[in-house]
């Protein structure tokens, strides 16, 4: 494809981002009070905002990827994505809310009146975050390289550079506003495509190459336990993401809370018919994107290919328009949360320990991705959904739920999850991609029940420990606000 | 009870606070309030495990009948039509469904415990 159209359309999503930014911390500053005005986000724009930022590399690059290489073993990545949120909306978003906290260390600590929760907590949450910026830079690399023929380097630092200066320009309410037309941006960029790509195909009635049920590579279909563990994964993973949650203090109350997480159910749904659509048509009409080795590309090479001229440098400029913006969206988001994190625990209250935390939090996993390669992009996203589904979701879950649960069951459940599954994620990187067995490859199914079971086991076993402020606080979790505030 | 419209969060979140923290200091409250989770956490797990009920289902049903993942409807493989598209409106369903009865919970709740 042309780079200079490519090039192009990086620096106009850059500028755009940059400027809704700036133009939103204005807004914020004339409303007088910046929190107060961060929780009266509407509920369109935060789901809009949540969508934004939840649709990372790994939807918008490596799901249509996945589903060239294994058909519809890897339909169970976007159905796992949205079924995430449904069972954040179950068991978490309306509790969280009215817990008040900003943070999952701020959470966990008020809920178990325990410091040291509160430094295991941040500690996993900042390796959730890491982890989680990892491919949305390799993504970066990969668009920069495929589609201006630059070396690879040059996408990761420009992402790690733009979101640096909109976080540390910005606040959170110029960030709902970036998030939130991020959503529509990556939209409009798969959904125009495709649908001209298929109004193309349906036209001229080009038959198909290869039929939808072969995979391309030759590749074997996935077995039981790879498919359940990976549900397991992304099904309890999503909650305990930390961008996820700073989303949810920005609604009003906890029964807004819920509706919000209802719209955005309905925008994930509409939002993942068109990596699957992508999918289906690269393994109809050009499964030649799959054997290049370079799958995680094809949503950006397949206008090219299908439509080819100046429509498809067009149609192409979009699409990495779109995935500039996943990487943006998703890292920013990130790098808010951990910034607030290790301001908070690390580096002490204020703005200028806030910004120096905002660069930390970017430029660590930079140096990630520099000695680190890229592979699937869903693939090493979902192994960070089961991270955090082995230590981040069991003490929420238990948290919210179980009055039973301890400070030290808390730390030796997030323990043991974290050293297990991060111990299934080094030997499966050592080992390879190729000669790791499915247990290592897909820990979830194993690693989440066991950190389950040590933190109820070690909390029943400390039942002591039991803070008083138990009932209090499960009280104000699970208690409606005034009538007034949910009927509006 | 007369209800005044009030459109700062701040303010109307005060007098919520006030209520729950009275509401949570009697032992009846603790009762209210024991019950009332224990009705969300019911909830929340029957509409998690009807949904995945229905998920599992639809595997199932594909392997179950011989050649229907393979039907096509206008144009696309059926078995990509129930796991690409179809899933979706069942999640949304179940969200919905729960929203309304955790909602009528907390209205329960409220009956019971703030208006004595």
């Amino acid at each position: 494809m042309n780079p200079g159209v490519a090039l192009a359309a990086l620096v106009g999503v850059s500028v755009a981002t940059a400027v809704i930014g700036f133009y939103g911390l204005r807004i914020s500053r004339t409303t007088g009070d910046f929190y107060v005005a961060s929780r009266t986000v509407r509920p369109w724009w935060n789901a809009s905002a949540i969508g934004g930022e939840y649709l990372s590399a790994a939807s918008f690059l490596g799901v249509a990827g996945l589903i060239l290489l294994s058909g519809t073993d890897a339909l169970w990545f976007p159905v796992g994505y949205t079924a995430g949120y449904l069972m954040l909306l179950l068991f978490v978003a309306a509790p969280l809310r009215r817990s008040g906290a900003y943070t999952i260390p701020d959470f966990t600590e008020a809920r178990l009146d325990s410091l040291p929760v509160r430094k295991v907590t941040s500690l996993v949450v900042v390796l959730v975050g890491w982890l989680y910026i990892v491919p949305q830079l390799h993504g970066a690399a990969l668009t920069i390289r495929i589609t201006t023929g630059l070396p690879s380097w040059v996408g990761s630092v420009a992402v790690v550079i733009v979101v640096c200066l909109t976080v540390v320009a910005g606040g959170m309410r110029s960030i709902t506003f970036v998030q939130a037309f991020q959503y529509w941006l990556k939209l409009t960029a798969l959904a125009v495509p495709i649908l001209f790509i298929i109004l193309v195909l349906a036209g001229s009635g080009t038959p198909a190459l290869a039929p939808p049920s072969v995979n391309p590579t030759g590749a074997p279909p996935a077995g039981l336990y790879q498919n359940v563990s990976l549900l397991v994964a992304l099904l309890f993973g999503t909650l305990g993401l930390p961008h996820v949650l700073v989303r949810f203090y920005t609604n009003p109350d906890g029964q807004s809370a819920r509706r919000t997480t209802l719209i955005v159910l309905g925008l994930l749904s509409v939002f993942y018919l068109f990596p699957t659509a992508y999918g289906l048509v690269g393994r109809m009409f050009a499964p030649g994107l799959a054997t290049a080795g370079q799958a995680d590309a094809m949503v950006l090479l397949l206008p090219g290919e299908l439509v080819g001229g100046t429509a498809g440098d067009l149609l192409s400029a979009l699409v990495v328009a779109g995935a500039f913006a996943a990487f943006l969206s998703t890292t920013s988001g990130l790098v808010v949360s951990l910034a607030g994190v290790i301001s908070q625990d690390v580096l002490g209250a204020g703005v200028g320990s806030f910004r120096l935390a905002a660069v930390i939090s970017a430029v660590v996993p930079l140096g990630f991705a520099f000695i680190t390669d890229s592979f699937a992009l869903a693939g090493s996203v979902g192994l960070v959904f089961a991270f955090t589904a082995s230590t981040v979701c069991p003490v929420l879950l238990l948290g919210i739920w179980w009055r039973g649960l301890t400070d030290a069951g808390a730390i030796a459940g997030m323990l043991t999850g974290g050293v297990l599954c991060g111990g299934a994620m080094i030997a499966g990187a050592l080992a390879g991609a190729a000669s790791t067995p499915g247990w290592l490859a897909q820990p979830a199914a194993w690693t989440v029940p066991a950190a389950f079971a040590v933190m109820v086991i070690v909390s029943r076993a400390t039942s002591q420990r039991i803070p008083k402020t138990m009932s209090k606080v499960m009280t104000r979790l699970h208690t409606p606000e005034r009538p007034l505030a949910t009927e509006r | 009870m007369t209800r005044v419209r009030v459109t700062a969060p701040r303010t109307a979140a005060r007098p919520a606070k006030e209520t729950r923290e009275a509401a949570q200091d009697s032992e009846v409250g603790q009762v209210f309030v024991r019950s009332l989770i224990r009705s969300q956490l019911r909830l929340a797990l029957v509409v998690a495990a009807g949904f995945l009920l229905i998920l599992c289902a639809f595997p199932l049903l594909l392997a179950a009948v011989p050649g229907l993942a393979e039907t096509r409807v206008a144009g696309i493989p059926f078995a990509w039509l129930l796991l690409g598209a179809g899933i979706y409106p069942v999640i949304g369903l179940s969200a919905w469904l729960y929203i309304r009865t955790a909602a009528r919970n907390e209205a329960r709740y409220r009956d019971l415990a703030e208006d004595r």
